[in-house]
């Protein structure tokens, strides 16, 4: 929609190839779509990994699948890493990089190359980080059954994965902050802007301390005989604070963004109070700052048992509440507006929501020292629930502005489909995980019966449950790829399918001169 | 004007101010620490004291950002610029090769650090190169106000730089991966792969010499083929390892001839 004629001929007017247009383009919509792409594939592998170590669980005696303890973790943790920093985030940052510019009336995304940049580091980076998993390297003990030097490549992969996020990253914030178009001030953003603000702000003073204990344990690594701060054999318990709460609810914060775009528009109502979701949407966001809480470098008092954590974990729930409340009051103010059917990404992000609030309800079970959840496999449940919301909303996004993004259609239903797979599967690993934890199976099984926990009360029928999840999922994200396929297959799209008549579906940037520019035009119309 | 952002970003920078202040107190610190950032005395609770002060920090600089840009205030940003009505809020910029290079070459970079300190320097110099080649053209983008221009001056000051240098080290890469290749190679087997390798450029090039009409994409695609088939071989001979080979004669002097396997 927005290729530009900068895009299309190379300077000196000839026209590029297919493969020189596709590894030397700035258009926001095109780098979107790679990110997405990319996303969908490794969101595939992720799942594939965790599906493999569903089956190992299934027998807790022995090690039918893996052969050795440290290939279970290096795929168990390849699983976690691999659905936030190689699917969620890199989802959520392609979704920003096409729909935010155009969100906030910017003619394009700032910075384009350097996002380019972002996408490519990534895109690499990511690619290291898998082969390591792979050839025996992956984030377990380095000498035992973990060669070093693919150990080596894994961490420096992720180094590179966060290094591209951060710079696709700080491009989205500074469209977001110096990029909108004249009358559009900060309160006047449309929510799924905001999120991205709030949660990259979040993303940018995390991920670099991620970073940091990166770089700590590679030079452990590597430097042994010269340097040794002790944590080379404990490499998952330096990084693990960024796949738990809170950190976890900065990487799915955008959903509430995406959520909040489509219930109005969909409701054919406005929000009860744009304002009120602003400030809902960044309070969410402070609380899921979690670099502080690593509890590799706890010192006295656990870091997880002092009290802002516990406050941390119990105040975010009644926020995501609120959020929920709010949209569904949209929704049941709007039921009547609409005369068709209600589009399927309006279920999806309502759902995902839904799936959050379970999420920051299981965050703060475990924080109630006396059930003793921290190390349970409670903890992959929230783990599954936080970012399965993220991932449920990601596909909803992708089904709402995907028309936009590739400009041709899809079948709906199918995508639909996909996306209830996928939500079935969250449910299916979710839950019987969350009850596991209560009878005391541990988070990481191992390969031994006393290492699990307490297997002997029941949670092997629990198990078989959450292996039938891992299969529902890892379907629904088949589906997902192929409803990608086929749009790129599909028809042309309309204008403004969705009838939002928001920025991001006008083809140059419009000056904005309400307070409440969502829907502005549609109550205009009398629709 | 106090403009939203402005509003949102510092009270809530101030907001967590006091928080941390108050957490200060409220969790054993002397009466100056907290309000002095722990320059006079202790601030309490450490974890939390930090947080709050870092999270103020963030918001501050988020605030000062949002009063540097205005808030996109349209009468703020044209009364800055000294016009009647603010600009368009962004400017197209073209494709650029620059950014997949860029990271070629951290991944070059990456590389090495785990297999060799010779890939690593390589890398280096990819990223020294496309730093330098980024920020020519960002300067020559904007030298003057007519892109035609910009672009010849761009091509003046960089191309007799470009042009010698790319060609030695595509050159001199081909050379060694060729150089790799018959050396992994049988004695026979060499001579008869640089016997194709050369019948193939010259056939190559008389055949492009005797149709130049031939469409770029054909060209451009024949060549990058073959380069990348090279480059391959040469990674693959490279990996192998060199034929053994025998020295004959004994003698320091260096007189030897080599037989292959």
């Amino acid at each position: 929609m927005t290729e530009t004629a900068a895009d299309t001929t190379r300077m000196g007017g000839v026209v590029p190839t297919a493969l020189e247009a596709a590894v030397t383009t700035t258009d926001h919509l095109r780098i979107g779509r790679a990110w997405l792409a990319s996303g969908a594939l490794l969101l595939v592998a992720s799942l594939v990994a965790g599906l493999l170590v569903s089956v190992e669980r299934m027998d807790l005696t022995g090690m039918a699948v893996f052969g050795d303890v440290d290939s279970l973790f290096r795929f168990w943790s390849a699983y976690r890493v691999g659905l936030v920093l190689l699917v969620v985030v890199p989802v959520f940052v392609g979704l920003a990089t096409a729909v935010v510019p155009l969100q906030v009336g910017a003619s394009s995304i700032v910075f384009p190359r350097a996002v380019a940049l972002g996408f490519w580091v990534w895109a690499l980076g990511a690619a290291f980080t898998v082969a390591g998993f792979v050839i025996d390297g992956g984030l377990g003990t380095p000498g035992a059954v973990s060669r070093t030097d693919a150990v080596a490549l894994t961490l420096l992969g992720l180094l590179m994965v966060i290094g591209g996020i951060c710079c696709a990253t700080v491009c989205i914030l500074t469209t977001i902050v110096a990029g909108r178009t004249a009358g559009m001030n900060l309160s006047r953003v449309p929510l799924f802007a905001w999120s991205v603000l709030v949660a990259g702000s979040i993303w940018l003073v995390t991920l670099p301390v991620l970073a940091a204990n990166t770089v700590l344990i590679y030079v452990d690594l590597t430097g042994r005989s010269a340097v040794a701060f002790g944590v080379e054999d404990t490499i998952w318990g330096q990084l693990s604070w960024a796949f738990s709460h809170p950190q976890v609810y900065a990487f799915a914060l955008p959903l509430v963004g995406i959520a909040g775009d489509i219930v109005p528009v969909a409701a054919r109502r406005r929000h009860g109070n744009h304002r009120a979701l602003l400030v809902l949407t960044a309070l969410i966001g402070v609380l899921s700052f979690g670099a502080y809480a690593q509890a590799a470098f706890d010192i006295g008092t656990p870091i997880r048992e002092q009290a802002i954590f516990v406050v941390e974990a119990f105040l975010i729930v009644p926020l995501v509440l609120l959020v929920l409340v709010g949209l569904v009051d949209v929704l049941r103010r709007g039921v009547g507006n609409r005369r068709t059917r209600m589009p399927a990404p309006l279920y999806l992000s309502v759902l995902s929501v839904l799936f959050l609030l379970n999420g920051t309800v299981l965050g703060a079970l475990r924080a109630v020292a006396p059930l003793d959840l921290l190390d349970r496999s409670t903890t992959g449940a929230q783990f599954t629930f936080t970012i399965g919301a993220a991932l449920l909303a990601a596909m909803a996004g992708t089904l709402w502005w995907g028309d936009l993004i590739v400009g041709r259609v899809v079948p709906q239903g199918f995508g639909l489909a996909s996306a209830l797979a996928v939500a079935v599967g969250i449910v299916l690993v979710a839950v019987p995980d969350t009850i596991s934890g209560f009878m005391g199976l541990t988070d990481f099984t191992g390969g031994d019966l006393g290492g699990a926990g307490n297997p002997e009360s029941g949670v092997d029928v629990l198990n078989t449950v959450a292996l039938v999840g891992s299969a529902h999922l890892l379907v629904g994200a088949l589906g997902w790829l192929v409803t990608g396929v086929l749009r790129l297959r599909g028809a042309r799209s309309l204008a403004d399918p969705w009838g939002g008549h928001t920025l991001e579906w006008s083809t140059s940037p419009v000056e904005v001169t309400s307070e409440s520019p969502l829907l502005d035009a549609t109550v205009e119309a009398g629709a | 004007m106090l403009t939203t952002g402005f509003k949102l970003w510092f009270g809530s920078c101030a907001a967590a101010l006091s928080a941390a202040v108050f957490a200060g107190y409220t969790s054993g610190g002397t009466e100056t620490g907290p309000i002095s950032l722990g320059w006079k005395g202790g601030v309490g609770d450490h974890v939390t004291y930090v947080l709050f002060v870092t999270a103020a920090a963030a918001f501050g600089l988020l605030g000062i950002i949002a009063v540097a840009f205005r808030d996109a205030d349209s009468e703020s940003v044209a009364e800055v610029l000294g016009v009647d009505t603010a600009p368009p809020a962004q400017t197209q910029v073209g494709s650029s090769i620059w950014p997949v290079l860029g990271a070629l070459g951290v991944a070059t970079l990456v590389i090495g650090l785990v297999v060799s300190s010779a890939l690593f320097v390589v890398g280096l110099l990819v990223l020294v190169a496309v730093s330098l080649e980024w920020t020519m053209n960002n300067w020559s983008e904007r030298a003057t106000g007519d892109p035609e221009v910009n672009r010849e001056l761009r091509e003046r000051l960089l191309r007799p730089i470009e042009i010698p240098i790319l060609a030695l080290v595509g050159i001199g890469v081909l050379v060694l991966a060729m150089s790799r290749v018959l050396l992994a190679s049988s004695v026979n087997g060499a001579v008869l792969v640089a016997g194709v390798v050369g019948v193939c450029v010259f056939g190559a090039a008389f055949l492009f010499s005797r149709r130049p009409n031939i469409s770029r994409r054909v060209v451009s695609t024949v060549l990058i083929v073959s380069c990348v088939a090279v480059l391959a071989a040469g990674i693959v001979a490279a990996a192998t390892g060199e034929r053994e080979f025998h020295q004959l004669g004994g003698g320091s002097g260096g007189d030897h001839v080599e037989v292959g396997e």
